[in-house]
């Protein structure tokens, strides 16, 4: 029986239909906090194990989704460009908030994992979490951390920022949508930046810039922190 | 046809971001080269907004879809996660409320200033 779900369109199936139920559910409750993204995550978790699914099988079709994930993030680009004028214009404040936005990141990172006693393996597995996956996995590899880690961490700052990201702005009185796109795209890169898309163009295209942005600032200054 | 070629042009762009990526002497994601390369081509015009104009906005409105299987994907982990699940949320909650505030009040903070200024130099 199990041998049927073997096949890739299996985990594309299953993730549209959990994406759809989670859409609904947050249209249904009006809740930011009935976020689609974590509710279709936990569907298909709790399904795998409930019916003793291998994650393999699942994989088989999650992989080709995952395959547009460079797409996804490039065509990001357009949503730059629609901007482009209004990037022009304050391009100083965006540069100055992602490298601040970085640098507190770091600090607090690493303040954090010290009050809860976390060893320095563990450090050097999160100190890049706040960035896109493949720049934080290759600062975890340079600083001997766990890969491992870093991804669930990235995937839990990314779910955290697109869970938050609505409440975040009222939390810290910002109104302009700028700075609330430079501080989601900081915080929890691209899948923060899905969310900021659908809060506005404009908060969509300052998170793009500001993934980048972050990354390149995180890259420079995380090995300042291991001195 | 037309949203066949869209994908077939974005996907180029993303080899080509690859490409460059593996050519860097520091590690840099090949899908956010591919993001800056498509800006650059947009704005020298290289590239036309209505050449990839269906296909980047199907991507852009269904983005968080993209981003499930990845989520799901850290279950491999969960032996690992498991033992400090409870310090790693912290270390993130912290972490997204300091970046937050830190970035987001950095931006208001240098827009006024920047405004300031200009006020004063067109006086």
């Amino acid at each position: 029986m199990r041998e049927v779900l073997n096949t890739p369109l299996f985990g594309i199936a299953l993730s549209i239909v959990a994406f759809k139920i989670g859409i609904w559910a947050n249209k249904k409750l009006k809740n930011p906090l009935a976020n689609p993204l974590i509710i279709a995550m936990a569907l298909i978790v709790i399904l795998l194990l409930v019916f003793d699914i291998p994650l393999d099988s699942y994989e088989k079709g999650s992989s080709i989704i995952s395959l547009f994930l460079a797409p996804v993030t490039a065509v990001l680009a357009l949503s730059i460009y629609r901007q482009r004028a209004l990037l022009k214009d304050s391009l100083l404040p965006v540069m100055m908030g992602t490298f601040a936005g970085a640098l507190a990141s770091l600090f607090s990172i690493k303040w954090t994992c010290g009050l809860l006693g976390l060893d320095s393996v563990v450090l050097s597995s999160l100190m890049s979490k706040s960035v896109t996956t493949p720049i934080a996995i290759a600062l975890t590899e340079q600083f001997g951390g766990i890969p491992a880690l870093t991804v669930a961490s990235t995937v839990i700052s990314g779910a955290l920022g697109n869970l938050l990201a609505p409440v975040l702005a009222k939390m810290f009185f910002i109104s302009d949508p700028v700075a609330h796109g430079v501080g989601i795209g900081s915080c929890s890169h691209a899948l923060g930046t899905s969310k900021a898309l659908e809060i506005g163009e404009v908060e969509g295209a300052m998170s793009s810039i500001a993934i980048s942005l972050s990354g390149i600032f995180t890259v420079l200054l995380a090995p300042l922190f291991f001195l | 046809m037309k949203i066949l070629i869209q994908l077939a042009l974005i996907f180029g762009i993303c080899i080509l971001g690859d490409l460059i990526s593996s050519l860097l002497p520091f590690a840099f994601p090949g899908s956010v080269v591919s993001m800056l390369l498509m800006v650059l081509l947009l704005l020298s015009n290289l590239l036309k907004e209505s050449a990839i104009e269906e296909s980047a906005d199907f991507f852009l409105k269904n983005m968080t879809f993209f981003f499930i299987p990845f989520g799901v994907g850290i279950l491999r982990y969960a032996a690992l996660i498991q033992s400090v699940w409870w310090q790693l949320l912290v270390v993130n909650l912290v972490s997204l409320l300091a970046c937050f505030a830190a970035s987001s009040w950095t931006v208001v903070l240098v827009s006024s200033l920047q405004r300031r200024w200009r006020k004063k130099r067109n006086a």
